[in-house]
């Protein structure tokens, strides 16, 4: 087994433990830090993938990825910041505005 | 091409009225309709000069193309059509004037028609004097009729007019019927219906066929000139207007008969079997409507069966082989038959037309000398008094049938002195004696207005004179009549007779009449009601058919027709009520229900699905995407 499929395959699992975690998990921030664990394993993909067929592409995209990660845990971090001070709600299961 | 105006003055009077009438006023389309005939008869009287010498065609067009043959419509002025056109244009135009005064009170009540139907009547007329063959004549005898019924009926809100109306027109069209098959066989036989080309094949043709097609025609004539037995029309249509009663006994409509045998009088000579049925039907109807005459007490129609006797004559005188005589009775008769409607009129004018009866009037000497002198010159020009009119044609009768046999002649005679009898006794009982009308009309008579009198005096100094013409007249048809003396005062003494027993019976009174119908009162109803003909018709003929007709409704209308008509409604019903169940409800309503109510209770399970929580939204998506993608691979791999 080559060391690139190695990489690829933790990227899959890193993507599909952030996907897992947003499903089952209810806490907002736990939710937020899952959402970087996906958008993390998609980087991982996409530096190994340019390893495999030698460009850099990839890892350029990888650093943009990088910075929308940041600010939008930034946001996010807001948003979970103001909805608990606004209405006191800590977990996801509370949020069923949606379906009103 | 003048000749052709003579025809079209009348037809163009008849559009303009009849399109225009109601704009134009009552008053103008009386003036245009008196115009139109007027300018018909200065216009006849050069082609009657051109034709007295020559005697000529005017073609109009090509109608058919039959093949070998083309009916072409022309007309043909010989002297006897072109006098004939004169007469009629003459008289017409006189009681066309009359009628303005006659009308008058009428006037702002549309009687613009009247004028109109009156144009066309002439129209009508002129072509089946004119026309040079049959077909042409047709379209004018058809013409004839229904401009008759249309001023028979013009009383239109008195039941009794529209009745006559009716009778006159079911009674022309057997008539009609019959003159139409008589033209067909004429064309079977000639192969052409042109009056020339008729005349110079007539030799050529068996006499026996012939011989019936010429009875054909001769029915023609019987209905137009209401002779025995469609004659129970011609007294009725009294319940028109009377100018239309002087237009339809002078001159328009029961002239055409006679004149219709008179054009085709060769065709007739050629069946001598024929004529003797036209000599046999037009004697009844003389001595028929003739003692008719005697016993009727309605102004107009005494007079109106003494046009029924003297067709009579005229038709015995066409039968007996004197076509001459018979057409110059029919002139002079033109004359002073209008005349006798005329002073009629003027005294039914006189009442505001609420008088009927002859015994409902009386003593009216003194009130209308004028109306008293031009009756009484009618009068004495239909008994055949020396010098006026009816002497001169009338003897001319007398002598042929005389000619014929003794018999035939006395038989004539007998038939004028009723005629002197009846109008005397007319006259003499409006005239003279009490004035009846006090008891039953408020108004006090008057005479007539100058309108109506001019046309009247003019016609009386025609009855008078138009006697005198005779030689000319046998000239122009070149024939050639001597007056025999004894035959001229025999009938003199003898109308002489008839007025006298009139003068002594109603004026001097030596036989009370009341006393005289009183015990005459059997003969009297036969004769009244015409031999009970009239009941026969109307009671047997008429009302057996409407009690046919009215079970045949009953029968095939009511319970055949609309039995089948509400059995399949029945039906109908039953099976669309039957298919609404089963259909409607049974099917396609539960289809449509269960849809419905499916799509209810599906949508709220599905409903559950949408939790509003982000977790399964996720998990949504995630679902969603996989399958898509598995899809895509699916697909594009």
């Amino acid at each position: 087994m080559k060391i690139e499929v190695a990489y690829i395959l933790i990227s899959i699992f890193l993507f599909l433990s952030g996907l897992f975690g947003v499903i089952i998990r209810k806490n907002l921030i736990t939710l937020l830090v899952s959402t970087e664990l996906m958008l993390n394993g998609v980087n991982v993909g996409l530096v190994s993938m340019d390893k495999m067929v030698g460009g850099v592409e990839g890892q350029v995209f990888a650093f943009f990825v990088l910075t929308v990660a940041a600010a939008e845990v930034a946001i996010g971090l807001g948003l979970v910041v103001a909805i608990f001070r606004l209405r006191g709600y800590e977990g996801s299961s509370e949020i069923t505005q949606l379906r009103d | 091409m003048d000749a052709l105006l003579i025809i079209l003055f009348p037809l163009l009077a008849f559009l303009l009225i009849g399109l225009f009438g109601r704009r134009l006023g009552d008053l103008p389309s009386a003036i245009i309709a008196v115009l139109g005939s007027a300018l018909s008869f200065i216009f006849s009287i050069p082609a009657l000069l051109k034709a007295l010498n020559s005697p000529f065609s005017v073609k109009l067009y090509d109608f058919i193309s039959l093949g070998s043959y083309t009916l072409t419509l022309g007309l043909y002025f010989d002297p006897l059509s072109a006098i004939t056109t004169s007469l009629v244009c003459f008289i017409s135009t006189l009681v066309f004037i009359y009628s303005i005064g006659y009308m008058e009170n009428l006037f702002g009540q549309w009687t613009y028609k009247f004028y109109a139907y009156l144009s066309l009547f002439l129209f009508s007329m002129l072509l089946i004097v004119l026309s040079d063959n049959l077909l042409g004549m047709f379209f004018g005898w058809e013409g004839v009729g229904l401009a008759s019924y249309l001023l028979i009926g013009y009383f239109h809100q008195q039941k009794y007019a529209t009745n006559s109306a009716f009778e006159a027109f079911v009674m022309n069209r057997i008539g009609d019927w019959l003159f139409l098959f008589g033209i067909f066989s004429i064309f079977y036989l000639f192969g052409s219906l042109n009056l020339l080309e008729i005349f110079s094949k007539v030799k050529e043709i068996d006499p026996n066929l012939l011989g019936l097609a010429v009875l054909l025609l001769f029915g023609g004539a019987v209905g137009k000139s209401g002779q025995f037995p469609l004659h129970t029309w011609l007294p009725n249509a009294m319940a028109g207007p009377t100018p239309v009663s002087a237009l339809l006994h002078s001159s328009t409509m029961v002239a055409a008969g006679v004149y219709m045998v008179a054009r085709l009088y060769p065709v007739f000579e050629s069946a001598p079997q024929s004529l003797k049925v036209v000599a046999l039907i037009g004697g009844i109807t003389a001595l028929f409507a003739s003692l008719a005459a005697t016993s009727h007490t309605d102004i107009k129609k005494i007079i109106a069966f003494s046009t029924m006797s003297q067709l009579g004559l005229m038709f015995l005188a066409l039968g007996i082989g004197d076509k001459s005589s018979a057409m110059f009775h029919l002139t002079t008769h033109a004359f002073f038959k209008a005349l006798l409607f005329l002073s009629a009129g003027s005294i039914i004018h006189a009442f505001h037309h609420h008088a009927r009866n002859i015994y409902e009037v009386g003593g009216l000497k003194k009130h209308m000398p004028i109306t008293y002198a031009t009756f009484f010159v009618g009068a004495l020009a239909l008994a055949g008094i020396f010098p006026f009119a009816g002497f001169w044609s009338k003897d001319l009768i007398i002598a042929s049938s005389y000619e014929a046999s003794f018999g035939l002649g006395v038989f004539v005679s007998f038939v004028s002195f009723l005629t002197a009898y009846y109008i005397f006794r007319e006259g003499f009982v409006m005239f003279y004696g009490p004035e009846r009308h006090k008891e039953h009309f408020e108004e006090e008579p008057h005479e007539a207005p100058s309108v109506m009198l001019v046309p009247m005096v003019v016609l009386a100094i025609g009855s008078a004179v138009v006697g005198f013409f005779e030689g000319w007249y046998m000239s122009a048809l070149k024939d050639h009549k001597e007056i025999h003396l004894e035959i001229a005062i025999s009938s003199v003494v003898i109308a002489l007779l008839g007025i006298g027993l009139a003068y002594l019976v109603f004026v001097k009174r030596v036989l009370d009449p009341e006393k005289l119908y009183q015990s005459l009162k059997p003969v009297h109803t036969t004769f009244k009601e015409q031999f009970f003909t009239e009941k026969l018709y109307h009671k047997g003929f008429a009302k057996g058919y409407m009690k046919l007709s009215r079970g045949l409704f009953l029968v095939g209308e009511r319970f055949l027709i609309d039995g089948f008509i509400n059995l399949l409604n029945f039906l109908y019903f039953r099976v669309v009520k039957f298919l609404w169940i089963k259909l409607d409800i049974y099917t396609v309503d539960l289809f449509v229900n269960s849809i419905a109510k499916f799509s209810f209770r599906f949508g709220r399970k599905v409903s559950l699905i949408q939790t509003g929580l982000l977790n399964n939204y996720v998990a949504f998506l995630l679902f969603g995407l996989v399958v898509l993608l598995g899809i895509i691979i699916y697909f594009m791999g």
